[in-house]
């Protein structure tokens, strides 16, 4: 037997508050008898609920038709002596095979229906997923590119590494990091097809080979553990209501000895001048809009916290200033009147603000624009660098 | 766009890109073979592929399930050939494996069924009714799942050759 053998491959848990019974890994038995203490669990699950039992397959990886046939039977039975119960099917957009296969359920019983579990676990990152902000997008990263390159080598970044960035975006991190650094293979994942769809056009408009850009839940990764020299997230931990399920993951898959690079903002520290009192009180505003849709844009110094508890060690702390005076100050004021449109627009207005505090909201944008263009004026754009080494 | 080259049948010709040879005997002396293999060639064969890690999670779905077929074998001997090739967005796997046969023409007869209009409908009372899939419910699900065409082949001695192409690139959830 090998060590493999001894792995447990998948596992089945039955979660009472929430009536879910949830399996996962990989579920590829030879006879039905290697399933017995799983279907048993189901069976006794349904024996217990009321109204609606919840199946979550999210993180099934694999199931051979032989389990699936199982697992469907005793759905299927149930739906059959207890019309009462209904079924849904959790399942994830990720996974690819899973709400093709489960999907076929609910066209033999009514009664069982798959949900494609999406969004739901990112409350606002709707705002900046999707729409007109990829020109934005690649101008941030190229002011924010000028101090990262200089800044990543201490954090473990360095010529033929496996590297994954996590929450990729539109790719342009990955495409630099690949001209500069030439690491060995590159896994880039989001959540977002549409700036899937754009890095991967780019990659092919421009030639570029090395980068894998994969769907993917940034929480639950179908990435294998341990095999990352360098796992890199920025400007993201900062948009999901819970960075630690997050950590947890990119700590899953980084190598023992390797590190995970975070960035991150404290959305209040942004300053300027003039108008510095304005430009305060806008930005204190975002933070507290941001907060009101469960996204912490103060998230930058409680970075060294989150990696603490997620388990690295030797820690590195970083933090750089994106001014107005490090390329272009256009390209800066650009990006502050982009932020205006979103959160100023949007997101205030689903929040339910009024039209004065809107205005008022607006006018620290405009402040810090004008800050920015000011040939006197200085506008600065505060970000936090953190690494941490998974033990060995 | 390159000149797309057309095999000797008058389809397109498939680039191959991998193949695994093992011993019938050593194949079937562990049931974990049909997924050490299926996902090994998975992983080799998707890291192209737009959506390397969603690529390969179907391949080695489908894949794993001919090479659950092909362990089932009632023939002793011979030679397990697995081999991979593509062209654009479809993937082929060749899957060589001896069998008697009267087994021989069981699969001829379930891939012909396959192409039938009402495969679907003959899969979902499989799934409803049966208590464990058989065989060719195994081939149907290739078909209504991953949009897979299958088709025999003749082999040399006794073995048969399963023939299936997978549009893995285009399929949405």
């Amino acid at each position: 037997m090998s060590p493999y053998d001894l792995l447990p491959r998948f596992k089945a848990q039955y979660d009472a508050n929430n009536q879910e019974f949830s399996i996962s890994g990989v579920v590829r038995p030879q006879a039905i008898d290697e399933l017995g203490p799983s279907i048993a669990l189901l069976r006794d699950a349904i024996g217990r609920v009321r109204g609606v039992l919840y199946v979550n397959v999210r993180r099934l990886t694999q199931m051979n038709n032989a389990a699936f046939h199982a697992f469907s039977r005793i759905i299927i039975d149930a739906c059959r002596a207890r019309p009462d119960l209904k079924f849904v099917v959790i399942t994830s957009s990720v996974v690819g095979w899973t709400s093709r296969k489960f999907g076929r359920l609910s066209g033999i019983e009514p009664n069982i229906t798959v949900e494609e579990y999406d969004s739901e676990f990112y409350p606002g990152q709707g705002f900046l997923e999707e729409g007109g902000f990829v020109p934005i997008l690649r101008t941030q990263t190229k002011m924010t590119w000028r101090h990262e390159r200089a800044i990543l080598p201490r954090h473990g970044m360095r010529p033929g590494i496996v590297m994954a960035d996590i929450c990729c975006g539109i790719g342009d991190f990955a495409v630099l990091v690949q001209k500069e650094f030439q690491p060995s293979r590159i896994v880039a994942l989001d959540h977002s097809i549409s700036s899937l769809d754009y890095a991967r056009r780019v990659m092919r408009e421009f030639d570029i080979r090395g980068i894998e850009y994969t769907y993917g839940d940034a929480s639950e990764m179908l990435l294998d553990e341990a095999q990352f020299d360098l796992v890199t997230c920025r400007h993201s931990l900062q948009i999901f209501n819970r960075p630690e399920l997050i950590l947890k993951e990119l700590y899953r898959i980084c190598k023992p000895g390797g590190r995970v690079y975070i960035t991150n903002e404290k959305n209040s520290h942004c300053l300027g001048e003039p108008r510095a009192e304005s430009i305060r009180w806008t930005y204190n505003e975002v933070a507290k809009l941001f907060g009101h849709f469960e996204m912490d844009v103060e998230l930058g110094p409680k970075s060294r916290r989150y990696l603490i508890e997620a388990g690295f060690e030797d820690i590195r702390v970083e933090t750089f200033m994106v001014t107005n005076l490090d390329g272009d100050s256009q390209d800066f004021a650009d990006v502050i009147a982009a932020w205006a449109d979103v959160y100023a627009g949007e997101m205030a207005s689903k929040r339910g603000d009024c039209p004065e505090f809107v205005a008022r909201f607006r006018q620290g944008f405009q402040d810090h624009i004008f800050a920015a263009l000011h040939p006197k004026g200085y506008a600065g754009w505060p970000i936090w660098v953190a690494s941490g080494r998974r033990p060995q | 766009m390159g000149p797309v080259h057309h095999d000797l049948a008058g389809g397109p010709a498939f680039e191959p890109m991998i193949q695994i040879d093992m011993e019938i005997k050593a194949f079937v002396s562990a049931w974990r073979h049909c997924d050490y293999v299926s996902t090994y060639m998975a992983r080799m064969i998707s890291q192209n592929r737009s959506d390397s890690v969603r690529h390969s999670s179907l391949f080695s779905s489908a894949f794993n399930e001919l090479l659950e077929v092909a362990f089932r074998t009632r023939h002793a001997d011979g030679e397990l050939a697995c081999r991979v090739s593509r062209h654009g967005a479809t993937d082929r796997i060749e899957l060589i494996f001896p069998c008697v046969p009267e087994e021989r023409r069981f699969y001829e007869e379930a891939v012909s069924q396959v192409a039938g209009i009402e495969a679907r409908e003959r899969y979902l009372n499989s799934v409803s009714g049966d208590l464990a899939p058989s065989r060719e419910i195994v081939l149907l699900e290739l078909a209504v799942d991953y949009n897979a065409t299958l088709r025999v082949e003749d082999a040399d001695g006794d073995a048969i050759k399963l023939v299936v192409d997978l549009p893995l690139e285009g399929l949405r959830n």
